[in-house]
């Protein structure tokens, strides 16, 4: 057999994803607001489904509802919806229990833009 | 306007396992061609392009592949491309290469898909590969799995039909009791309701013998414009129809994320062009990466208004009125990715001329055969119609 191993370490730009990437790694949901039809996109879209381009940056308040969710070997995950987002998103779901419905974007410790949803606090639940 | 029709004058799928005996993907692209070739009775001279299927790069470290297994299949001369769209590749060089002959650009085109997809790296790192087969920067780079987004709109799909969990043993006991009458197959397995039900949860519902296993392997076609073709292969079957079509590539921006959309789109393309409606085609192969996702392909594709009532009627099963996945399918013939939808097409084409291996070959030939294959979580889908010679003659 023939043994290679090969180590790479990719550099990718975000492009106009970058207002995305960077709130991740805060623990921001940066979505997009379509100017012409006000539909938001999380994660964001740069065609909005009505056809327009032009949109805004909007900062959304990064609570989500769990409509869909799986668990297993490979991880937990979800697919959610984050409040003032009128698409779903697919989430790794971090420290959630099974009964827990909602949850909150959370700043991913690894250095790649990870969309999380973990735990929210009671003082967050009983103001949702 | 030259419009050819055309004509699978070969068909060859190799072995789909793990390949431990030294052999690499050169060797079984190469018997894969020899052999459809050889069906043909066309010479190499004859052939004027090549389409290559492989999914990645990453698999075997071959960024230009279609090049040299032009070299390495005496074809060096050809027009070469290699085509990629993820667990579609093979189904879209398919289609590349019927168009090239439709076109009157090419008389006699070969196909080779081929991926290591068990043996080149560990399982591990394919998973990982895998994951970024949707969108890198959001559900790669999450870390979410093709298992997990299958899982997901899997469950969507169990909201609009009511599915049990006897329905997932059921298809996955059928494709891998298939597999056991395949002596190409990779996971011929008789597995009970129960072993499947005790099996590892990979990403809930789906458990570790819900999934289609990583193969290696290679399957080739040769596609020809009918009248270049000598007598003794004039009457072998056609390809009648293609259709491809894509979805949102996030599963979250579907209305509907249990519905394969772009599989119906691709199906009613190809029914369009093939002038048939689904309900003609009376065997299929589908795109079973996983067990449910067999179930979600079948009501796309229209071929049931009922899929949960069709499946447990038999309609599916090797003695139904329209059989699925006599090969096994993914999950128990294999799933060496660039190979699939070329293995799909091949499996279509020797049924349709009874050709099949013996034990699962049907008594009554098909009049038209479907072959389904898809990427991503069906964010590209592509479909080939194929019919019997005398019919589109």
């Amino acid at each position: 057999m023939i043994s290679y191993p090969l180590s790479l370490n990719y550099s990718l730009a975000p492009g106009w994803l970058e207002p995305f990437v960077s709130g991740l790694e805060t623990g921001a949901a940066l979505a997009r607001k379509c100017d012409a039809c006000a539909a938001v996109s999380f994660p964001p879209l740069r065609v909005c489904p009505c056809g327009a381009t032009d949109a805004t940056w909007v900062t959304l308040p990064g609570t989500a509802r769990i409509e869909l969710r799986t668990y297993g070997s490979d991880g937990a995950f979800g697919l959610v919806r984050f409040d003032g987002a009128d698409t779903r998103a697919t989430v790794r779901l971090v420290d959630i229990a099974p009964d827990e419905e909602t949850g909150r974007i959370m700043a991913s410790d690894a250095q790649r833009p990870m969309l999380c949803l973990t735990t929210m606090t009671a003082k967050e639940v009983s103001h949702g | 306007m030259h419009d050819a029709t055309v004509t699978v004058s070969g068909a060859a799928v190799t072995p789909f396992n793990r390949r431990r005996d030294g052999t690499g993907l050169r060797d079984w692209a190469a018997s894969a061609f020899d052999a459809a070739l050889a069906m043909s009775d066309l010479h190499r001279g004859d052939i004027d392009a090549l389409y290559v299927a492989s999914e990645s790069d990453f698999f075997h470290l071959q960024l230009n592949p279609a090049s040299v297994l032009a070299t390495e299949l005496g074809l060096a001369g050809v027009s070469a491309t290699r085509c990629e769209g993820g667990g579609a590749s093979g189904q879209l060089a398919v289609h590349a290469a019927l168009r090239a002959v439709q076109s009157g650009a090419a008389r006699h085109v070969a196909v080779v898909g081929v991926d290591p997809s068990a043996s080149s790296l560990p399982g591990d790192d394919i998973r990982t590969l895998y994951g970024f087969s949707f969108d890198a920067w959001t559900d790669g780079m999450t870390g979410l799995t093709s298992t997990a987004l299958y899982a997901l709109s899997y469950q969507a799909f169990t909201e609009s039909h009511t599915v049990s969990d006897s329905d997932l043993a059921t298809v996955t006991i059928q494709n891998r009791s298939n597999a056991c009458h395949n002596p190409g197959a990779h996971l011929g397995r008789t597995d009970s309701a129960e072993d499947i039900a005790n099996s590892p949860v990979i990403a809930h519902p789906y458990r570790r013998l819900h999934c289609s296993p990583l193969s290696d392997g290679a399957a080739a076609l040769i596609l020809s414009d009918t009248s270049h073709l000598p007598t003794t292969r004039k009457s072998a079957p056609r390809v009648v129809g293609a259709g491809a079509a894509t979805d949102h590539m996030h599963l979250g921006a579907r209305a509907k994320p249990g519905l394969f959309s772009a599989k119906t789109r691709a199906m009613q393309r190809a029914c369009a062009e093939a002038d048939v409606t689904p309900s003609a085609v009376n065997y299929a192969e589908i795109y079973d990466a996983y067990a449910g996702a067999q179930l979600q392909g079948i009501a796309a594709l229209g071929l049931s208004g009922d899929v949960i009532r069709d499946l447990r009627a038999g309609r599916f099963a090797p003695n139904g009125a329209c059989p699925i996945n006599l090969s096994g399918g993914l999950m128990g013939q294999g799933a060496p990715v660039g190979a699939t939808g070329v293995a799909q097409t091949a499996t279509c084409a020797l049924i349709l001329e009874g050709r099949y291996h013996p034990d699962l070959q049907p008594q009554t030939l098909p009049q038209i055969a479907l072959a389904d294959t898809h990427g991503g979580i069906c964010t590209t889908s592509a479909v080939t119609l194929l019919a019997q010679g005398a019919r589109a003659a």
